[in-house]
């Protein structure tokens, strides 16, 4: 099991290697010279030599890459040209918002998706089975940040029961039952694509795995209907289905930056958006490696988990 | 002696189509019944109804009564006490009856789980009994069904049905899929736990020569009815109805056949075999030495059989003879061609003159096109003649596979397996191939259509001539249609002659242990061979 | 042997081979196909005929017209510059109507040989696979910002965000299909008898993966319009004053409570677009499956 996690790890630090040349080389194809923003419309040239030598921008592309580089661990990320402060404590007073929202939409998702999709595959009920296909059409149907300015209207301005974007003056832990009213939306907005997707995916294939041979072997013995469904169908379609949540994370990931901007959610995919309209080429960097960074990781640990559920991946035996 | 087991009157109805119409059956303590039938009598079915594992849709009426209690219409959790506890099954596939992602003990603990044993630790032990009891070793428990092999699976498919001690056994076609030694091996087991147990058995079958290994009585079945129902002996000597003496008159018999009249073929001496081969050896991915040193030739306007098992190369073997697959080392000629060294547009020319059939008769037609357009693809292929010209001659070979105009405008789906074959063995011929490769043409088919397809077959090669690669695992269909006889195993030729000498005094042991392993359609003889310790055990 | 019934009957997976040409087109006329259609047949031509049916010019700021809510001169009202919120709606259906036209067929035909490519050479196709997982999982959004830093926001980086989406849809559309034909025993008998690889593709493979192909693309159409309408959303796509649905949309918030309309219009039709092409592709895929179950 270890030895599968270590035959991985070269290709991951790989991929974040030439992901960081690459994002890297690409930002600075840019047309522009930051010192001259930075600077301002009527700054001396002298001034504007004197914040290039700061940041290092004339030293040769590769030295100012390794340097870049070699910041990173020590999280010296820069300052950023925009909104001012350090990159390193802007992206860690996101990253928290972030994280709250992320972990509640995907608790939520999975929830959802192995309820109703255990519901879904089992019922032999037509209406059921004709309402969650709706529901479910809707929920990938409709875009997340459309959904987002629907609820908007609906709870916040209609019929005003939650607020219509921000957090909790306060702070987030300063009152739970608050900072759940300025959770909810958001969390839901960003599980819903996420959710159905995922839901689909665990009713079609246990649908599927229900119709496998061994299924009726375990029955015919006599062993429960309840036990066949949950110990040994829906089991087996948990690896698959963690790979598709594993795809699924990009999405989430995607939508952050959605329904942050939507919500006006203080976290890490609002600072993107701010980052990237206005120019603040700095902070999109980090952003942009952090991004692959967090997706390649979670790539990695969907495959870990999946072999650790299904044994033919780790032995590596084929029928 | 009342029947532990008794159908009366069953009906099976699905949307659409009664599968099972008024069936009544009984079944002994310890007496072995074999159900037979082809396929659509609705054999599985009844299995699937005594146990109450029909889907929704099925509308089932009748009367199950299983020593004294009524099976039908009794309530879930009742019906669940009586699945493995007093019926069991088995069926066909062993590689998908398994769970995959589970251990087998575990597998089987599930079962005595259902059944009340509480304790981890007892079910433990008492897995481990019951797969050494069918021949596995015990450690073997923790590992996963994809870690063992066919025949392995089925017995321990045999220890999971048995776990909880039923009376009971319904065995779906229990050795089908395996290959004939092991099938020998596991029918050996089957007879032993039977008799150990005193089980009384429902064996579910199409193939004749495991009636007459196995049963006590015969139900012979056909379109959801039984039609008679005979002791063993009785029915093989002397069927009373119709359609079960066609039935056990379409059973191939080894070593009964005449020999297909050898016409030596009055073509020069010196024409080139249609294939040979020389110390033929081909490696590809996943298989080294799939074939191994092979050396054989077929003569222009013979048939060649190529009998083995699966992993014996024989399939393999037929793809080179098509130039699907390219020597390793050795040589492969086709009319005289050598293979290897030969361009795709040179491979064309050469593969204008070879037919080809398969096995599969669901996937051996092009779904989208109809039966016309596909015997006319070889022929559009290789721009023969004009597009009139070309649907005349695909017509021709529609009569000669006896199918009609009518057949010609329809789309596979609209035909039997059987017809489907017909279509394939038409579109095979329609460039007049000097050799035809025929894998495993028939082994998906009926008994009776199987013999029709054989006898049209014969015909076919008598008047057109070719010569034919024909390569099969039933060794009395090969002792029906073959000229010469070639044995493989494991990518290695062991024996190659005439048909009637290999297969009646083969040299090879491997071609002996082949034979006997092939159970006769004949209760007399099975049973003169049992006496003579002549048959394998279940070791 | 199938299942006792633990769930409905349907069959998943494809239980049943290609229903064949026969079928398929009757999908588009009835149920989920039919509503699917009219969502979008309704929005494409009211883009179309926009110049001519828009009752104002969508940068046309009119006098005392402030945050006026819906009415009849203005269905749906007016913003906050007193421009009419329908006009704009309306050009701006052809941002992102231009984007699918251009984008879609592009990925497609693209995606489809780098496909056709990789199912016939080996090496190619190992990296192929890895290549196409890996850009299909990563968020569309966060590489349109990377697209963006680079080339500045505007129509392009969208257009290059979807086409790359898509890619590795169609690629992997095309060459597990053309992979799975070549297997069949009916392509491996034409090919022994002397089919050259061409014809297989051209006479087994292509009529074999059309189905597959054109309900793809309508699920492409529906991710086009999605990525389109929030690249705009979020200020990355479409450059202001030219209207967008997810310009309009984003410039509608800041508005809620005063003129509602304002926000709802665009959202409706970009809903219609986007839950259209999904119930076309729906449809089709039903109607591929159970020859005829549409729903």
């Amino acid at each position: 099991m270890t030895l599968y996690v270590l035959r991985r790890l070269p290709s991951l630090a790989l991929v974040l290697l030439v992901s960081s040349i690459l994002i890297f080389a690409v930002l600075r194809l840019v047309p522009g010279d930051p010192a001259e923003s930075l600077a301002g419309a009527d700054a001396t040239p002298e001034a504007v030599e004197a914040i290039r030598r700061e940041l290092g921008l004339d030293r040769p592309w590769a030295a100012q890459y390794l340097a870049w580089l070699g910041a990173m661990p020590t999280f010296d990320l820069g300052r950023s040209y925009l909104i001012g402060g350090t990159i390193d404590s802007l992206v860690a007073d996101a990253l928290g918002n972030t994280l709250l929202l992320a972990t509640s939409a995907l608790l939520l998702a999975v929830l959802t998706a192995l309820v109703l999709g255990t519901l879904w595959a089992g019922t032999r009920r037509a209406w059921l089975d004709h309402l969650l296909t709706g529901v479910n059409t809707l929920a990938i149907g409709v875009p997340t940040f459309v959904m987002g300015v629907a609820l908007i209207l609906l709870f916040g301005v209609i019929v005003p029961v939650l607020p219509s974007g921000g957090v909790p003056r306060e702070g987030l832990l300063a009152n739970p039952s608050i900072t759940f009213q300025y959770l909810l939306m958001p969390a839901v907005c960003l599980a819903l694509p996420v959710g159905a997707v995922l839901t689909r995916y665990v009713a079609e294939s246990l649908r599927t795995e229900l119709a496998q041979p061994y299924i009726v072997t375990a029955l015919a013995a006599g062993v429960s209907r309840w036990r066949v469904l949950l110990r040994h169908a829906l089991r087996n379609v948990l690896p698959t289905s963690l790979t598709v949540l594993g795809l699924q994370t990009g999405a989430l990931l995607g939508g952050a930056v959605l329904v942050e901007f939507t919500f006006s959610w203080p976290g890490l995919g609002l600072l993107f958006e701010r980052a990237i309209t206005g120019r603040d080429y700095p902070v999109v960097q980090v952003l942009l490696m952090l991004s692959v960074a967090v997706f390649a990781i979670l790539q990695l640990l969907t495959d870990v988990a999946h072999a650790a559920l299904d044994p033919r991946v780790r032995l590596g035996g084929a029928r | 002696m009342t029947a532990l087991l008794q159908i009366k009157d069953l009906t099976v109805r699905f949307p659409g189509v009664t599968a099972v119409r008024d069936l009544a059956l009984e079944l002994h303590r310890d007496e072995v019944l074999a159900v037979v039938g082809e396929s659509g009598s609705g054999k599985s079915v009844t299995a699937l109804a005594v146990l109450g594992l029909l889907p929704r849709t099925a509308a089932v009426s009748g009367s199950i009564v299983l020593d004294g209690q009524e099976l039908l219409g009794l309530d879930e959790e009742r019906l669940r006490r009586v699945r493995g506890a007093r019926i069991a099954l088995v069926f066909q596939e062993p590689s998908t009856a398994l769970n995959p992602v589970e251990r087998v003990g575990w597998q089987i603990g599930e079962v005595l789980r259902a059944h009340g044993t509480a304790s981890r630790r007892e079910r433990r032990e008492r897995a481990a009994e019951l797969l050494a009891q069918v021949g596995i070793p015990p450690e073997r428990a923790r590992d996963y069904p994809h870690q063992f092999s066919g025949g392995q699976k089925q017995r321990i498919v045999l220890a999971l049905a048995l776990a909880a001690d039923p009376d009971v056994l319904i065995a779906d076609e229990p050795t089908t899929a395996l290959d004939v030694t092991v099938q020998a091996e596991i029918l050996a087991l089957l007879r032993e736990l039977q008799r150990d147990r005193e089980l009384a058995v429902l064996l579910i079958t199409h193939n004749m020569g495991v009636v007459a290994d196995l049963a006590d009585r015969v139900a012979v079945m056909r379109s959801g009815r039984v039609l008679e129902t005979q002791d063993v002996h009785r029915i093989f000597a002397a069927p009373s109805t119709p359609y079960a003496r066609r039935l056990l008159a379409s059973v191939p018999q080894l070593g009964v056949q005449d020999p297909p009249a050898l016409d030596v073929p009055a073509s020069a001496p010196k024409s080139p075999p249609a294939f040979a081969v020389t110390d033929l050896v081909v490696d590809y991915p996943g298989h080294p030495a799939a074939l191994d040193r092979v050396t054989l030739s077929v003569a222009p306007g013979e048939v060649l059989g190529i009998v083995g098992e699966s992993g014996s190369g024989k399939s393999t073997l037929g793809r080179v003879a098509t130039g699907r697959l390219r020597p390793s080392s050795g040589t492969a000629r086709l009319f005289g061609t050598d293979l290897a060294p030969l361009r795709r547009s040179d491979l064309r020319a050469l593969r204008r003159r070879v037919g080809v059939v398969h096995q599969d008769p669901a996937a051996s037609l092009d779904p989208r096109r109809t039966v016309l357009e596909s015997i006319t693809e070889p022929l559009d292929i290789h721009r023969v003649g004009t597009p009139a010209e070309r649907v005349a001659r695909a017509e021709e070979l529609l009569d000669q596979v006896a199918l009609t105009r009518d057949h010609g405008a329809r789309l596979p789906r609209e035909l039997s397996g059987g017809q489907r074959q017909r279509v394939a063995l038409a579109r095979a011929l329609v460039l007049e191939p000097a050799l035809l490769l025929a894998d495993e043409p028939t082994s998906a088919l009926d008994v009776s259509v199987q013999a029709t397809v054989l006898e049209l077959f014969a015909e076919l090669q008598r008047r057109h001539g070719f010569a034919c690669l024909f390569i099969s695992h039933d060794l009395a269909v090969v002792d029906q249609v073959a000229d010469r006889v070639a044995v493989l195993r494991s990518g290695r030729l062991l024996e190659l002659g005439p048909a009637d000498q290999v297969l009646t005094r083969p040299t090879s042991d491997y071609t002996l242990e082949l034979l006997e392993s092939v159970p006769l359609p004949d209760p007399e003889a099975q049973r003169a061979r049992r006496a003579a310790g002549r048959l394998k055990t279940s070791a | 042997m199938s299942a006792p019934e633990l769930g409905t009957s349907e069959p998943l997976g494809d239980a049943e081979p290609d229903q064949g040409p026969r079928v398929r087109r009757g999908a588009l006329l009835r149920g989920r196909g039919l509503a699917g259609l009219s969502l979008v047949g309704v929005v494409v031509l009211a883009g179309l005929l926009a110049p001519l049916i828009a009752p104002y010019s969508p940068q046309e700021q009119l006098p005392d017209a402030n945050l006026l809510g819906a009415s009849a001169g203005h269905l749906f009202g007016t913003d906050e510059v007193n421009r009419d919120v329908f006009s704009r709606v309306l050009h701006g259906i052809r941002a992102d109507l231009l984007v699918c036209l251009i984008a879609v067929p592009c990925g497609a035909v693209l995606g489809g040989l780098l496909g056709l490519v990789a199912s016939q050479y080996g090496p190619a196709d190992v990296a192929a696979q890895r290549a196409f997982d890996i850009v299909l999982a990563f968020p569309p959004i966060i590489l349109g910002i990377g697209i963006a830093a680079v080339t500045g926001v505007g129509m392009l980086p969208v257009i290059c965000v979807v086409i790359g989406a898509e890619l590795p849809l169609f690629g992997r559309l095309v060459r597990t299909a053309t992979l799975k034909v070549r297997e069949l025993p009916y392509v491996d008998a034409a090919e022994s008898m002397g089919a050259t690889r061409a014809w297989v593709l051209r006479k087994h493979v292509v009529p074999n993966i059309l189905d597959a192909v054109i309900v793809q693309l309508a699920l492409s159409a529906s991710m086009a319009v999605f990525i389109s309408s929030a690249m705009n959303f979020i200020g990355i796509g479409v450059r202001p004053p030219s209207p967008s649905l997810g310009g309009v949309l984003a410039d509608a918030m800041a508005q809620l409570g005063t003129n509602d309309m304002y926000a709802i219009g665009p959202l409706l039709v970009i809903v219609m677009l986007v839950l259209g092409f999904q119930l076309i592709a729906q449809a089709l895929l039903a109607e591929r499956r159970h020859g005829g179950d549409a729903s």
